[in-house]
């Protein structure tokens, strides 16, 4: 490893973890890791589900602090400043909030970094500011010089509960931004963006290189913002397993076997699925109008202000039918209203106008709780559609009245569809955030419904995760359910789908 | 209308002061119509009043049985099964605190329900209370829409998996046993998380701070809170002065 003592010199941080684990835990979550930052020079740690990324981030930028959240054996290094640890009670400590100021971090889950006691994005990137008793006067230089910088110029009056995905990751590297780290750490900072979220986050990356900054990338898909890395760093089991540049790396077993997925297609099966037998429709959308006004709360987006302007209809007119045994892709940007119209699949919103028929029944009246018998929806969030205490409790959650006797093998079969059948006993939120995705789709197939929803169902899934979401596709529809999934990855779909339509204007209509 | 925070909070503490030392249901009753009212202006009737609900069902329900039935000090019997006697005086004093509970309730559901956060956040740190505080407080104010928030995304998790919630109370009570438990734990999760977000944008840091917000505070709502504070402090002497009402219960 390229790790010399002029390199650490130059460097703008640098950690050697022998050993890192939390308190309680035997295993080590991360061992034998060395990595340095240059400043202006862009970095990915590559790595699946559970490789210990995220833990790496958060201990390199003191979210986890050594001997506050665990054992750590080993130092990090800022600039000149070197902190040894062994474990013991003379460890120096590190304070958050200075360490933070150099070395930034943004969260898997950008929403996270929100203060939510702020109104605007304005207010909101000042909040970092304001804790450190920065001048208003400079305050306000910063806040817009670090706005205009990352592109959210034009929302500064803005309520940051009110932005899109793409917008809000903006906002989160923008309040990390603002301290003037020379280290900034981005945990899977492409997921969920469409295109336009996707380039504004590259070009965001460039300015920070040029303008110094050691950047980090964490993902777990080797995708277009990794390539262009100078440098990848593979992490599996919680420890680097290589180390190099992408040319180097990006043919190699260790990118492969850390699980890591090569964009453009390696899951995905090549060409296009022939056309499934012509069944009767288990799913018909019927001139479907839908509009979020005053009154009718948007899902997932928290609460609005009082007294909402009516917003513009988000569906007008629009068809859908989906017959047994079919797989429809419906593509579209961020905010087009791709999730709005999954929902109306189970009943959890109702059409303003038009009709909702699932395996021939209108479902006008009928209570979400009973279409659930026969449709199945994947939420966008998984921590969303996540609420009960242990993994195997989690997929039994109104089994028994749809499965009676056989409820607990169902719950287990569908465990094992998705690989989780070792971890039964394990706390939802414990699991890494692939994870909890494919056991939302465990809590969906234990159900075998006819009709089965998925929102953005290859989000933050490594590749073993794709290989079992498609496993899992495939075969409910060759037992006849209907397979209705939404996404922003127009590769995957066209890989996976026997039909992929694009929601634009409020319509579908065929790619 | 431009409300300074701490008028409005002033107003709605300095009211129930006034309306508790006053001890009179007629001015009970009127407060509390006065704060439905000014929710209903402020287009927060339906949360104001459903989150009173909540909090003061229950409460009325113990005074009545406990003063209502079993108030020591009441002569005029009304009704008798054995040890329990409905009283006049019982029946009485159970309007009164009821009243002047509700009407203290409303008030500051009103308070909560219409003040910005932010604005209040401002105003405090202008005021140099420790930042930690104004943050637990205004994280109160929001917790209420913000659970509301959670609740509703439990509740869709649930029905996507084949409950059935009725119209009937029966059916919202079961369900909401159902929920009550994963509300906790997601708020505890968050609050984690949230406590590491905090920290990494330097909230744990001591020193002076700075405000990027700045609030108008006109002379005229400096005067009114001073006369408010004034108003219930007289109200509260005048309590303590005149004779202690015979039907106190010790």
């Amino acid at each position: 490893m390229a790790d010399g003592g002029a390199l650490v010199s130059a460097a703008s941080a640098s950690a050697r973890i022998r050993s890192f684990s939390f308190h309680g835990d035997a295993a080590a979550a991360l061992r034998d890791i060395r990595i340095s930052f240059l400043p202006g020079t862009l970095t990915a740690v590559l790595g699946g589900s559970g490789s210990g990324k995220s833990t790496l981030g958060k201990l390199l930028a003191g979210w986890l602090r050594p001997g506050h959240s665990g054992v750590m054996r080993g130092s990090l290094a800022l600039g000149a400043e070197r902190l040894d640890f062994d474990g013991g009670s003379g460890d120096p400590r590190i304070n958050p909030a200075v360490w933070s100021a150099r070395v930034g971090y943004v969260p898997q889950d950008a929403a996270a970094i929100i203060s939510t006691v702020r109104s605007n994005v304005a207010e909101e990137l000042a909040f970092g500011l304001e804790n450190r008793g920065v001048p208003r006067p400079e305050m306000i230089r910063q806040v817009a010089r670090v706005a205009e910088q990352t592109g959210l110029s034009g929302l500064t009056e803005r309520d940051p509960a009110e932005l899109s995905g793409g917008e809000l990751r903006r906002l989160a590297v923008a309040c990390a931004v603002i301290a003037g780290p020379e280290v900034l750490v981005l945990d899977e900072p492409m997921a969920s963006l469409d295109a336009a979220g996707a380039s504004g986050l590259r070009n965001l990356v460039a300015g920070l290189l040029d303008a110094g900054t050691a950047v980090v990338v964490l993902s777990q898909r080797a995708d277009v913002l990794a390539r262009s890395a100078g440098r990848w760093i593979i992490l599996d089991g919680g420890t680097a397993v290589a180390d190099g540049s992408p040319a180097d790396l990006q043919e190699g077993a260790a990118l492969r076997d850390a699980g890591v997925v090569q964009e453009g297609g390696a899951a995905g099966m090549p060409g296009t699925l022939p056309a499934p037998p012509a069944l009767p429709a288990v799913l018909e959308l019927r001139g479907i109008g839908f509009g979020y006004g005053a009154g009718t709360p948007r899902g997932g987006a928290g609460p609005g202000p009082a007294g909402d302007p009516a917003r513009a209809a988000v569906l007008r007119d629009l068809d859908l039918t989906l017959r047994a045994g079919e797989i429809v892709a419906i593509t579209g940007p961020n905010g087009a209203g791709k999730s709005t119209l999954l929902r109306h699949a189970n009943g959890l919103l109702r059409p303003q106008t038009g009709d909702v028929v699932v395996a021939g029944t209108n479902i006008a009246g009928v209570p979400a709780g009973r279409i659930a018998a026969r449709v199945g929806v994947l939420f966008q969030q998984p921590r969303d559609q996540l609420f009960e205490r242990t993994v195997l409790r989690e997929v039994s959650f109104g089994l028994r009245r749809l499965a009676g006797a056989g409820a607990g093998d169902r719950a287990q079969e569908a465990l094992a569809a998705v690989g989780l059948a070792g971890a039964a006993q394990a706390h939802p939120a414990e699991l890494p955030s692939s994870q909890q995705r494919l056991l939302a789709l465990a809590t969906v197939l234990a159900r075998r419904p006819a009709v089965i929803a998925l929102d953005e169902p290859t989000v933050g899934l490594d590749r073993p995760g794709l290989e079992r979401l498609q496993h899992a596709v495939t075969g409910a529809a060759a037992r006849g359910a209907g397979v209705v999934m939404v996404t922003h990855d127009l590769a995957y779909a066209r890989a996976n789908a026997h039909r992929v339509l694009a929601l634009d204007g409020g319509n579908l209509r065929e790619l | 209308m431009s409300l300074h925070p701490l008028t409005a909070l002033t107003a709605a503490c300095c009211a129930a002061v006034v309306t508790t030392a006053a001890a009179s249901w007629q001015l009970s009753v009127a407060v509390a119509l006065a704060a439905a009212l000014l929710a209903a202006r402020a287009g927060v009737a339906a949360r104001v009043l459903a989150a009173a609900g909540v909090i003061l069902a229950p409460l009325f329900l113990s005074l009545l049985v406990l003063h209502g039935l079993f108030f020591l000090e009441g002569h005029t019997v009304l009704a008798q099964w054995g040890p329990a006697r409905v009283t006049a005086e019982g029946l009485g004093f159970a309007l009164e605190l009821g009243t002047r509970t509700a009407a203290c309730v409303l008030l500051l559901l009103l308070f909560s329900f219409t003040v910005s956060v932010p604005d209040l956040v401002t105003a405090l740190a202008a005021r140099r209370i420790p930042p930690q505080l104004s943050f637990v407080l205004a994280s109160t104010l929001i917790l209420v829409p913000a659970m509301a928030g959670r609740l509703e995304k439990i509740r869709q998790a649930q029905e996507a998996r084949g409950l059935v919630v009725g119209r009937g109370p029966l059916s919202r009570l079961a369900a909401a046993r159902l929920q009550a438990v994963p509300l906790v734990l997601g708020l505890v999760e968050d609050a984690g998380l949230r406590a590491q977000a905090l920290d990494a944008r330097g909230f744990g840091l001591p020193g002076p701070r700075t405000s990027y917000r700045q609030l108008q505070d006109p002379p005229a709502q400096r005067i009114f809170r001073a006369a408010a504070l004034l108003l219930a402090a007289a109200a509260v002497v005048l309590r303590l002065m005149t004779a202690w009402p015979t039907a106190v219960p010790s």
